[in-house]
Protein backbone atom coordinates (compact mmCIF):
# COMPACT_ATOMS: atom_id res chain seq x y z
CA UNK A 1 0.00 0.00 0.00
CA UNK A 2 2.95 2.37 1.17
CA UNK A 3 4.83 1.65 -1.98
CA UNK A 4 1.92 2.19 -4.57
CA UNK A 5 1.80 5.70 -2.79
CA UNK A 6 4.96 5.97 -2.89
CA UNK A 7 5.22 4.87 -6.58
CA UNK A 8 2.45 7.14 -7.66
CA UNK A 9 3.58 10.46 -5.81
CA UNK A 10 7.09 9.80 -7.48
CA UNK A 11 5.48 9.10 -10.95
CA UNK A 12 3.44 12.35 -10.41
CA UNK A 13 6.60 14.68 -9.77
CA UNK A 14 8.74 12.70 -13.06
CA UNK A 15 5.56 13.18 -14.84
CA UNK A 16 5.28 17.13 -14.25
CA UNK A 17 9.13 17.60 -14.23
CA UNK A 18 9.55 15.93 -17.98
CA UNK A 19 6.31 18.01 -19.08
CA UNK A 20 8.33 20.81 -17.60
CA UNK A 21 11.51 20.06 -19.62
CA UNK A 22 9.66 19.61 -22.17
CA UNK A 23 8.05 23.26 -22.39
CA UNK A 24 11.30 24.56 -21.29
CA UNK A 25 12.72 23.34 -24.70
CA UNK A 26 9.50 24.17 -26.70
CA UNK A 27 8.07 26.84 -25.27
CA UNK A 28 8.56 30.15 -27.88
CA UNK A 29 9.55 33.20 -24.95
CA UNK A 30 11.60 33.39 -22.08
CA UNK A 31 8.76 34.07 -20.46
CA UNK A 32 6.38 31.38 -21.03
CA UNK A 33 9.96 29.20 -20.26
CA UNK A 34 9.80 30.86 -17.10
CA UNK A 35 6.28 29.25 -16.36
CA UNK A 36 7.45 25.80 -17.53
CA UNK A 37 10.42 26.61 -14.59
CA UNK A 38 7.73 27.18 -12.15
CA UNK A 39 5.54 24.44 -12.93
CA UNK A 40 8.89 22.16 -12.32
CA UNK A 41 9.44 22.92 -9.05
CA UNK A 42 5.63 23.23 -7.50
CA UNK A 43 4.02 20.20 -9.10
CA UNK A 44 7.32 17.88 -10.18
CA UNK A 45 9.65 18.36 -7.19
CA UNK A 46 6.91 18.78 -4.50
CA UNK A 47 5.44 15.17 -4.95
CA UNK A 48 9.08 13.65 -4.85
CA UNK A 49 9.96 15.27 -1.54
CA UNK A 50 6.06 14.07 0.11
CA UNK A 51 7.27 10.62 -1.56
CA UNK A 52 9.98 10.76 0.09
CA UNK A 53 8.26 11.65 3.60
CA UNK A 54 5.71 8.68 3.24
CA UNK A 55 8.62 6.43 2.64
CA UNK A 56 10.56 7.06 5.57
CA UNK A 57 8.04 8.90 7.98
CA UNK A 58 7.72 12.10 8.13
CA UNK A 59 10.03 12.65 11.49
CA UNK A 60 12.98 10.41 10.22
CA UNK A 61 16.56 11.12 9.08
CA UNK A 62 15.13 11.09 5.72
CA UNK A 63 11.66 12.47 5.70
CA UNK A 64 12.22 15.37 8.06
CA UNK A 65 14.95 16.95 5.25
CA UNK A 66 13.16 16.49 2.59
CA UNK A 67 10.33 18.49 3.69
CA UNK A 68 12.77 21.29 4.70
CA UNK A 69 13.85 20.90 0.52
CA UNK A 70 10.93 21.23 -0.11
CA UNK A 71 9.81 24.40 2.21
CA UNK A 72 12.63 26.49 0.85
CA UNK A 73 12.13 25.35 -2.95
CA UNK A 74 8.76 26.58 -2.12
CA UNK A 75 10.36 30.24 -0.73
CA UNK A 76 13.31 30.52 -3.45
CA UNK A 77 11.78 29.38 -6.13
CA UNK A 78 9.24 31.98 -7.03
CA UNK A 79 11.63 34.40 -5.73
CA UNK A 80 14.61 33.75 -8.49
CA UNK A 81 12.09 33.41 -10.80
CA UNK A 82 10.40 37.08 -10.40
CA UNK A 83 13.96 38.59 -10.26
CA UNK A 84 14.69 36.83 -13.28
CA UNK A 85 11.39 38.20 -15.44
CA UNK A 86 12.19 41.39 -13.91
CA UNK A 87 15.62 41.59 -14.96
CA UNK A 88 15.15 39.77 -18.52
CA UNK A 89 11.71 42.50 -19.05
CA UNK A 90 14.19 45.80 -18.23
CA UNK A 91 16.83 44.49 -20.46
CA UNK A 92 14.76 44.22 -22.78
CA UNK A 93 14.16 40.71 -24.16
CA UNK A 94 11.03 41.18 -26.49
CA UNK A 95 7.77 39.44 -25.72
CA UNK A 96 6.94 36.19 -28.70
CA UNK A 97 5.42 38.02 -31.48
CA UNK A 98 2.08 36.23 -30.55
CA UNK A 99 1.89 37.97 -27.06
CA UNK A 100 -1.82 39.52 -26.72
CA UNK A 101 -0.83 41.82 -23.64
CA UNK A 102 1.90 43.88 -22.09
CA UNK A 103 0.60 45.65 -18.92
CA UNK A 104 3.98 46.95 -17.43
CA UNK A 105 4.56 48.77 -20.95
CA UNK A 106 1.19 50.15 -20.79
CA UNK A 107 2.13 51.02 -17.52
CA UNK A 108 5.16 53.19 -18.79
CA UNK A 109 3.48 54.94 -20.73
CA UNK A 110 4.67 55.82 -24.80
CA UNK A 111 8.38 55.96 -23.85
CA UNK A 112 8.45 52.83 -22.47
CA UNK A 113 7.89 51.28 -25.87
CA UNK A 114 5.81 48.10 -27.07
CA UNK A 115 8.42 45.04 -26.87
CA UNK A 116 6.50 43.18 -29.07
CA UNK A 117 8.65 42.21 -31.92
CA UNK A 118 6.81 43.40 -35.56
CA UNK A 119 4.21 45.68 -36.65
CA UNK A 120 2.30 48.11 -34.48
CA UNK A 121 -1.30 46.35 -34.01
CA UNK A 122 -3.17 49.51 -34.17
CA UNK A 123 -5.82 51.22 -31.62
CA UNK B 1 10.33 1.29 -2.91
CA UNK B 2 14.31 1.47 -2.79
CA UNK B 3 14.03 0.41 -6.92
CA UNK B 4 10.92 3.27 -6.86
CA UNK B 5 13.50 5.66 -6.21
CA UNK B 6 16.41 4.65 -7.91
CA UNK B 7 14.31 4.61 -11.65
CA UNK B 8 12.62 8.49 -10.20
CA UNK B 9 17.03 9.40 -10.02
CA UNK B 10 17.52 7.77 -13.54
CA UNK B 11 14.46 9.53 -14.81
CA UNK B 12 15.35 13.44 -13.15
CA UNK B 13 19.13 12.72 -14.79
CA UNK B 14 17.43 11.93 -17.89
CA UNK B 15 15.56 15.21 -17.54
CA UNK B 16 18.84 17.27 -16.96
CA UNK B 17 19.62 15.88 -20.39
CA UNK B 18 16.91 17.40 -21.92
CA UNK B 19 17.06 20.54 -20.21
CA UNK B 20 20.50 20.98 -21.41
CA UNK B 21 19.16 21.20 -25.27
CA UNK B 22 17.68 24.95 -24.09
CA UNK B 23 20.83 25.47 -22.23
CA UNK B 24 22.69 25.22 -25.60
CA UNK B 25 20.80 26.76 -28.06
CA UNK B 26 18.92 29.29 -25.56
CA UNK B 27 19.29 32.73 -27.63
CA UNK B 28 19.37 34.48 -24.99
CA UNK B 29 21.03 35.24 -21.38
CA UNK B 30 18.20 34.27 -19.94
CA UNK B 31 16.96 31.61 -21.26
CA UNK B 32 20.10 29.76 -20.07
CA UNK B 33 18.92 31.23 -16.39
CA UNK B 34 15.74 29.56 -16.75
CA UNK B 35 17.51 26.40 -17.93
CA UNK B 36 20.09 26.29 -15.58
CA UNK B 37 17.59 27.26 -12.23
CA UNK B 38 15.96 23.99 -13.13
CA UNK B 39 18.64 21.79 -13.64
CA UNK B 40 19.64 22.79 -10.39
CA UNK B 41 16.49 21.94 -8.42
CA UNK B 42 16.32 18.59 -10.98
CA UNK B 43 19.61 17.72 -9.63
CA UNK B 44 18.96 18.23 -6.09
CA UNK B 45 15.62 15.55 -6.34
CA UNK B 46 17.94 13.18 -8.49
CA UNK B 47 20.45 13.51 -5.31
CA UNK B 48 17.17 12.88 -3.32
CA UNK B 49 16.35 9.82 -4.87
CA UNK B 50 19.68 8.62 -4.85
CA UNK B 51 20.18 8.79 -1.05
CA UNK B 52 17.22 6.56 -0.30
CA UNK B 53 18.73 4.42 -3.31
CA UNK B 54 21.97 4.43 -1.81
CA UNK B 55 21.03 4.25 2.01
CA UNK B 56 22.99 7.11 2.74
CA UNK B 57 21.77 9.91 4.39
CA UNK B 58 24.11 12.13 4.63
CA UNK B 59 23.38 13.02 0.62
CA UNK B 60 20.88 14.82 2.04
CA UNK B 61 22.68 17.76 2.73
CA UNK B 62 23.85 18.09 -0.37
CA UNK B 63 20.15 18.30 -2.19
CA UNK B 64 19.68 20.63 1.09
CA UNK B 65 22.33 22.72 -0.04
CA UNK B 66 21.57 22.60 -3.57
CA UNK B 67 18.02 23.47 -2.96
CA UNK B 68 19.02 26.43 -0.31
CA UNK B 69 21.85 28.01 -2.26
CA UNK B 70 21.26 27.21 -6.17
CA UNK B 71 18.91 30.03 -6.42
CA UNK B 72 21.46 32.76 -5.10
CA UNK B 73 23.22 32.19 -8.51
CA UNK B 74 20.08 33.08 -10.20
CA UNK B 75 19.39 35.90 -8.75
CA UNK B 76 23.45 37.50 -8.91
CA UNK B 77 23.22 36.88 -12.87
CA UNK B 78 19.57 38.71 -12.88
CA UNK B 79 21.39 41.75 -11.03
CA UNK B 80 24.45 41.79 -14.06
CA UNK B 81 21.20 41.06 -16.46
CA UNK B 82 19.72 44.06 -15.08
CA UNK B 83 22.15 46.78 -14.01
CA UNK B 84 25.43 46.01 -15.95
CA UNK B 85 28.40 44.90 -14.94
CA UNK B 86 28.98 47.37 -12.16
Amino acid sequence: MKTVAVAALVAVGVGFSLSGAVGIVRMPDVYTRMQCSSKTVTMGALPVLVALAVAKGPVSNYGGRALLVGGLLLVASPLASHVLARAAYKSGIPLWEGSVLDQAAERAGPPGADRRRGPEPGP
Amino acid sequence: MTTVFGIGCLAETLIVFVLLLRLVAGPTVSDRIVALNTISTQAALAVLCFSVYADRSIYLDVALWLASFSYLGTIVWSRYLERGLL
